[in-house]
């Protein structure tokens, strides 16, 4: 045990994601010793977030206002949106720029180990944009994992019903780097899954 | 491919031991307890990542200690891969390959050949299905990363659904279900169309090994399964894995309301029995003990040589205790291997091998391993 302040701040850090006790104790002794004003721009600036960034009432990106960026720019494609699971997600896709809809964020992927079904993400919300917004396309982009595919293969039996397409991005491989460098896995699914030209 | 080193610390019975095996055969000569099938143990670890002997984890920890470690130099055609593996009493194990970590588990296995001859390899004949699954899926693994990265995804959509049936029961979401059983469907297709390919391969190795072990010819792999007909199994390649996808998918919808009520999956690759017959009779109910003895080491025999061939190099062989319950005939065919590549053998007497090799003793259970000059301890 350290001093009570600084026990404080290693117990608060080790809760973070990724940060484990070591590292822990290794960020409150930097933060003790480096310029005061230093520490304090770092608690600001958690403070600040906090108070000024929420979910934007359509999507549920972040956002400084009711609605983010991409939700209130009337250029964007209506009639298309591209489901993924946590915001973190949307700037990957943004960087792109090939795609002009827009998104909506689930919270996640169905996992029952994890105690989340359909129940546990914005499943409802996103059922309810269909009509409001006269969506005709869902591009399913959750992670290309077990519990990222079932909740895609869900989005699909969910909305298709409603006479909406449901797409899911296709996986490949890197572009840009060598063939003998692809993961084998990658590259095997990628020949199982290749197209006439 | 060999050992070149071994290092371990707080396994098992050992505080700290180091080793430099010869490249031959290494004989360990000792009496029960003297810590000989450990120290295989600890070698099998380096190459499966698990215990041979299916001890979880914790056990491998010595008593009192705050972890295990295992490290391990092996030589490969393309250079010597360092590999070494933390596994703490508290918290999650690590491992590094070359000073990183390893993308897949399953790389590991693949990578570096080895098979263990166990005294309970009669299991893999007399004991039920999940004994010879886990031999295909295990040989599968180790001859293609993508068969163990099949498996994996398999087993954990698996477990997701299982949880879902377990905690919801007839509550479940029907669609949850349904998305559940699509990705079950794909991955277990692949997991069978795997096993089928790697049957395939099997098929004349295993015949040669059998023959070789003293056995007849008439020694048959076939593969069961209550979901998949047997036109589906034995249909082509190229076709066959669409329709062990559809077939999956439609077991499972038809035994969905059976599923919801046991609260598990009853269908798929983890119920299927890969059967090895003799002259036509089941060997698991109908061999006798000497001849599912033959079969048993023809399964390991096979595997060496599947192995062999892939890598084009010789596996390293662990044999722990088995060559003295072996009659000559057997025990020559596995002898037959021994120059071949590097051998790890433990014996309570030390005349089960001819004097070849590195013949290493221990004279106390704090003493290191010593060896004799008969390999050559330079
Ligand atoms: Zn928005």
């Amino acid at each position: 045990m350290f001093e009570p302040p600084v026990q404080r701040l290693i117990d608060e850090l080790a809760r973070l994601p990724g940060i484990g006790r070591k590292s822990a104790q290794r960020l409150a002794f930097h933060l003790l010793h480096v310029e005061e004003a230093d520490a304090v721009r770092l608690g600001d600036a958690i403070v600040a977030m906090r108070r000024e960034v929420r979910l934007c009432i359509r999507c549920f990106n972040v956002t400084a206002d009711e609605q983010c960026s991409i939700c209130r720019d009337t250029r964007r494609d209506p009639s298309v949106v591209c489901v993924v699971e946590r915001a973190q997600d949307i700037p990957v896709l943004e960087r792109t720029q090939e795609f002009a809809g827009r998104y909506h964020v689930l919270g996640g992927a169905i996992s029952p180990i994890e105690g989340i079904g359909p129940d546990q993400l914005r499943m409802q919300e996103l059922v309810r944009r269909m009509d409001d917004e006269g969506i005709e396309e869902v591009i399913a982009a959750t992670n290309p994992t077990v519990e990222g595919d079932t909740t895609a293969l869900y989005l699909a039996r969910l909305l298709k019903p409603l006479g909406v397409r449901v797409t899911r991005l296709a996986s490949g491989l890197p572009v840009g780097g060598d063939l003998d460098y692809a993961d084998e896995i990658t590259l095997g699914r990628a020949l199982a899954g290749r197209k006439e030209l | 491919m060999r050992v070149v080193w071994l290092e371990l610390r707080d396994f098992r019975s050992y505080d700290a031991v180091s080793l430099e095996p010869g490249p031959g055969v290494n004989v360990f000569i000792g009496d029960n307890g003297a810590g000989k099938t450990n120290l295989l143990e600890a070698i099998g670890y380096l190459s499966a990542l698990r215990s041979f002997r299916g001890a979880p984890d914790a056990a491998l920890i010595r008593d009192g200690a705050s972890g295990a470690v295992i490290r391990g130099g092996i030589e490969r055609a393309s250079g010597e891969v360092r590999v070494e593996i933390e596994i703490p009493a508290e918290g999650r194990r690590r491992i590094l390959v070359n000073g990183k970590r390893p993308r897949r588990h399953g790389d590991v296995a693949a990578g570096i050949p080895m098979v263990a001859f166990l005294p309970d390899d009669l299991d893999l004949v007399k004991r039920g299905p999940a004994q010879r699954r886990d031999y295909l899926d295990d040989l599968g693994a180790r001859l293609s990363p993508s068969v163990g990265a099949n498996l994996v995804e398999f087993e954990k959509a698996l477990r997701q659904r299982n949880t879902l049936l377990r905690r919801e029961g007839p509550a479940a979401d029907l669609l949850a279900l349904e998305a559940w059983d699509e990705r079950v469907a794909t991955a277990g297709a692949r997991v069978v169309e795997d096993r089928l390919d790697l049957i395939e391969q099997l098929r004349p190795v295993l015949g040669a090994a059998h023959s070789r072990a003293g056995g007849g010819s008439g020694i048959e792999v076939r593969y069961a399964s209550a979901w998949a007909g047997a036109g589906v199994v034995a249909g082509g390649a190229n076709r066959r894995l669409p329709a062990l996808t559809d077939s999956l998918r439609e077991a499972l919808s038809a035994r969905r309301v059976r599923d919801l009520e046991q609260r598990t999956t009853t269908a798929g690759p983890h119920r299927d029995e890969p059967i090895v017959e003799l002259d036509g009779r089941s060997s698991r109910s109908q061999a006798s003990q000497g001849e599912q003895r033959t079969i048993a080491l023809s399964l390991r025999l096979a595997a060496y040589d599947l192995l062999a061939a892939h890598h084009d190099t010789a596996p390293v062989l662990l044999l722990d205790d088995v060559l003295s319950e072996l009659d000559p005939t057997r025990a020559a065919a596995v002898l037959e291997l021994l120059p071949r590549g590097q051998v790890f053998v433990t014996t309570a007497r030390d005349d089960d091998v001819a004097a070849v090799g590195w013949r290493w003793t221990r004279s106390g259970h704090d003493a290191s391993w010593q060896s004799d000059d008969a390999g050559g301890t330079g």
